[in-house]
């Protein structure tokens, strides 16, 4: 499909008037675009997606005759990249300015919340440094402002909302689609498809393109399968479909829909597997690919989501031991850890306090003191002889509390 | 033998402070001692081998015969196993070495005692080389290990090595029968062999043992309370869950399993170690059985170093002993 063919493009408004909503910001932003001189050098504008950020600055900017040099997330924003592209735009006149039509440039980073800590690294430094220098209007856009390493940016930024574009604007935008178009649609189905989008002009469009291409006339029952894409796949549904699942192609199907946060999903899998598995072979199996995906998980850490795939991969396998034996049973859901308060950090802090106190006092590590003081003093402490011990050992009544519950382990 | 009056741990109370008290280690002690005769001349000291056998309170005594009561100043003792990162060790001894430059009479340095040493990383021993290289006129190390093979060949090279072999059972008893008349209490014969055929040549564990079981009867320590408190004082919990998964309880296994976890504050890799430990002591498994179990905590324990949740390696771990034990089960 080439770009013309996407409705997004080919709609897309020319004009600041067309933009969809969002009046007050778009008032704002053009307010400080017009400005002879500016508070702010540069214009931080925020919102969910395909709410016209992105479309606002390059109408405004086509309007009053500027061009557009952008930079978006496909492209490296580390402090090199940003200084080469930026720094010339940023700093000259450029000489094209000299010609009838073009009055000047802005720089437009586009999606800056997507600059990475690693490989754009000094990007939101070198942004800084632009923005102080610039002889031009500098257009942020971003999803999610509150990000901390943005944190820098806001200060010297302007900042402007975007909120989700309302349900009948939307449905009225899809309607003069569909009229240049020639497609035949209820009402029922845009508003459908509108309310779906939650506000998202880009992806009502996109999915108005794909159904009209499926038939002739779009009725509200075309847009179920639209219903069953989009919507978010709560906990409930996915470990039905998940643990009923009839092979590993199935499986790992429903995951890649899933919304579901990955951690809670596969400590939910873990607590839910010997429902799912009564043969300890099958079971065994079973759990030695959600072993394998935890193991993914823990080389995941916090920065190589590369690994993701293969995490789900695995979780999926687990889910395909044995597809004839599906009997439905009733999930544990929060997962155990959650739900049994106790796992908290602060029990192991406190046996490990008490442990680094043994240590200190009788030479040997905590893990030592864990293996080969704690059950003795566990004994003495039944037979209530532990008084001097824990008074030479500094215990505090806490500790010796806790000491005290251990006794049954 | 000097007592420590203050300490109520009897580990600590009966720890020698002077060579000469070294229970069983008469070849290490007269080469040990040539050294404190002669300080100039120490070089830097391995001591290796099993737990309970002497290596802490040997380091401990050459500090004390060093720099005698206020060794303290003087030493600085490190937990490998504790300190995790090399960056506090290295901190730490680095600060130290300049502090202490000071020296203590005719000893020209200061003394650094690194407890469980082998459980530094390569590159933290690496730096350590370093460190000792570069401090090695103000200070002395001790490193104490259980396997001196995880200490890297450069380190070793730079230190004279000591190896501590399991301590005799007779010197053992002996000295549990000191501890016992000390502290007037009545040890039978078979209840001092049995500790001792329990501890394993740890003469910690024996000691800390004697000591539990002097809470059980006032001044009478019998082979019955022995038994009491050695069966007491072993994990009964995770014995209990390795097998209810061997017999088919994997639910319950796993409810211990969160308790252990969850109430107790147990890690992932405490658990796996005692049930290690535990295994050998199941009296229904074959020895080939045994290995086989041994061989999947062995790849548990690693994935527990791989994994994000280590209940979720442990459900895992439990389901193969289901597995394992229903065939057993299946064959006989």
């Amino acid at each position: 499909m080439s770009l013309d063919l996407l409705w997004v493009e080919k709609y897309r408004p020319k004009r600041i008037v067309d933009v969809l909503g969002n009046e007050e910001a778009k008032a704002a932003f053009v307010a400080w675009f017009k400005a002879k001189r500016r508070t702010k050098k540069a214009i931080l504008l925020y919102g969910p997606p395909g709410v016209g950020k992105t479309t606002l600055v390059n109408a405004a900017a086509a309007e009053f005759g500027f061009r557009v040099i952008e930079m978006n997330a496909s492209d490296t924003r580390s402090e090199k990249a940003i200084t080469a592209v930026a720094a010339p735009a940023t700093s000259f006149v450029a000489l094209d300015t000299f010609s009838s039509d073009i009055k000047g440039s802005i720089l437009f980073l586009d999606e800056v919340d997507g600059i990475t800590g690693t490989e754009d690294r000094g990007g939101v430094s070198a942004i800084i440094k632009i923005v102080e220098n610039t002889r031009v209007p500098v257009v942020m856009a971003a999803n999610d402002p509150d990000v901390d390493k943005l944190r820098p940016l806001k200060k010297v930024c302007m900042l402007v909302p975007f909120y989700q574009v309302r349900v009948p604007l939307i449905i009225a935008t899809l309607q003069r689609i569909c009229q240049k178009e020639g497609v035949k649609a209820y009402f029922e189905a845009l508003e459908e498809i509108a309310q779906n989008s939650r506000g998202d002009v880009r992806s009502a469009i996109n999915d108005l393109q794909s159904l009209a291409e499926r038939s002739g006339t779009l009725t509200l029952q075309d847009t179920a399968m639209l219903t069953y894409r989009n919507r978010d796949m709560g906990m409930d549904e996915t470990l039905k479909g998940y643990f009923s699942a009839k092979s590993l192609q199935e499986a790992s199907t429903l995951l890649s829909r899933s919304s579901v946060d990955y951690d809670e999903l596969l400590m939910t899998v873990g607590d839910n597997l010997p429902m799912r598995y009564t043969n300890p072979a099958d079971l065994a199996a079973a759990y030695d690919f959600v072993s394998q995906a935890d193991m993914y998980r823990g080389r995941i850490g916090t920065e190589n989501w590369g690994l993701l795939k293969y995490f789900y991969n695995s979780l999926a396998q687990a889910a395909a031991i044995s597809p004839g034996t599906y009997q439905s049973f009733k999930f544990i859901h929060p997962p155990i850890r959650i739900i049994t308060l106790f796992w908290s950090k602060g029990k192991r802090t406190m046996l490990d306090g008490i442990c680094g106190k043994i240590g200190g006092h009788c030479h040997v590590s905590r893990k030592n003191a864990k293996e080969n003081f704690i059950p003795f003093l566990k004994l003495m402490l039944t037979r209530q002889k532990a008084a001097e011990a824990i008074a030479w050992l500094e215990l505090a009544p806490e500790e010796v509390d806790f000491l005290a519950k251990m006794i049954k382990f | 033998m000097t007592v420590n009056e203050e300490a109520v741990m009897w580990v600590e109370k009966y720890r020698p402070k002077t060579l000469d008290e070294v229970v069983d280690l008469n070849d290490i002690v007269q080469s040990l001692k040539s050294f404190i005769r002669n300080p100039k001349t120490m070089p830097h000291l391995l001591l290796a081998g099993i737990p309970g056998t002497g290596k802490t309170t040997v380091a401990l005594c050459i500090a004390h015969e060093l720099f005698g009561p206020s060794w303290k100043t003087f030493t600085l003792e490190l937990n490998a196993s504790d300190e995790r990162g090399i960056d506090t060790v290295r901190d730490r001894v680095k600060d130290f070495s300049r502090y202490s430059r000071a020296a203590f009479g005719n000893v020209p340095f200061a003394l650094i005692i690194l407890d469980e040493s082998d459980q530094m990383t390569g590159a933290a021993q690496t730096a350590l080389r370093r460190i000792m290289e570069t401090s090695s006129r103000t200070s002395r190390f001790i490193l104490i290990c259980n396997q001196s093979g995880k200490i890297i060949e450069p380190i070793q090279s730079r230190c004279a090595v000591f190896r501590f072999s399991k301590l005799d059972r007779k010197a053992m008893i002996d000295h549990l029968c000191y501890i016992a008349g000390k502290e007037k209490l009545k040890l039978s014969p078979e209840a001092a062999e049995r500790i001792v055929d329990y501890a394993e040549g740890d003469l910690r564990h024996a000691i800390n043992s004697l000591q539990a079981a002097a809470a059980y009867k006032d001044g009478v320590v019998d082979e019955k309370t022995v038994s009491l408190v050695l069966g007491e004082a072993s994990p009964v919990q995770v014995q209990l869950m390795i097998k209810k998964a061997l017999y088919g309880d994997f639910m319950e296994a796993r409810k211990i399993m969160y308790d252990l976890m969850g109430s107790l504050g147990f890690s992932g890799a405490d658990i796996v170690r005692q049930m290690n430990r535990e295994l050998y002591k199941i009296s229904t498994l074959t020895p080939e059985q045994k290995a086989d179990l041994t061989n999947i905590i062995g790849e548990y324990d690693y994935r527990l170093t791989q994994g994000a949740n280590s209940d979720i390696q442990l459900s895992a771990l439990l389901a193969q002993f289901a597995k394992i034990g229903k065939a057993a089960g299946e064959t006989t």
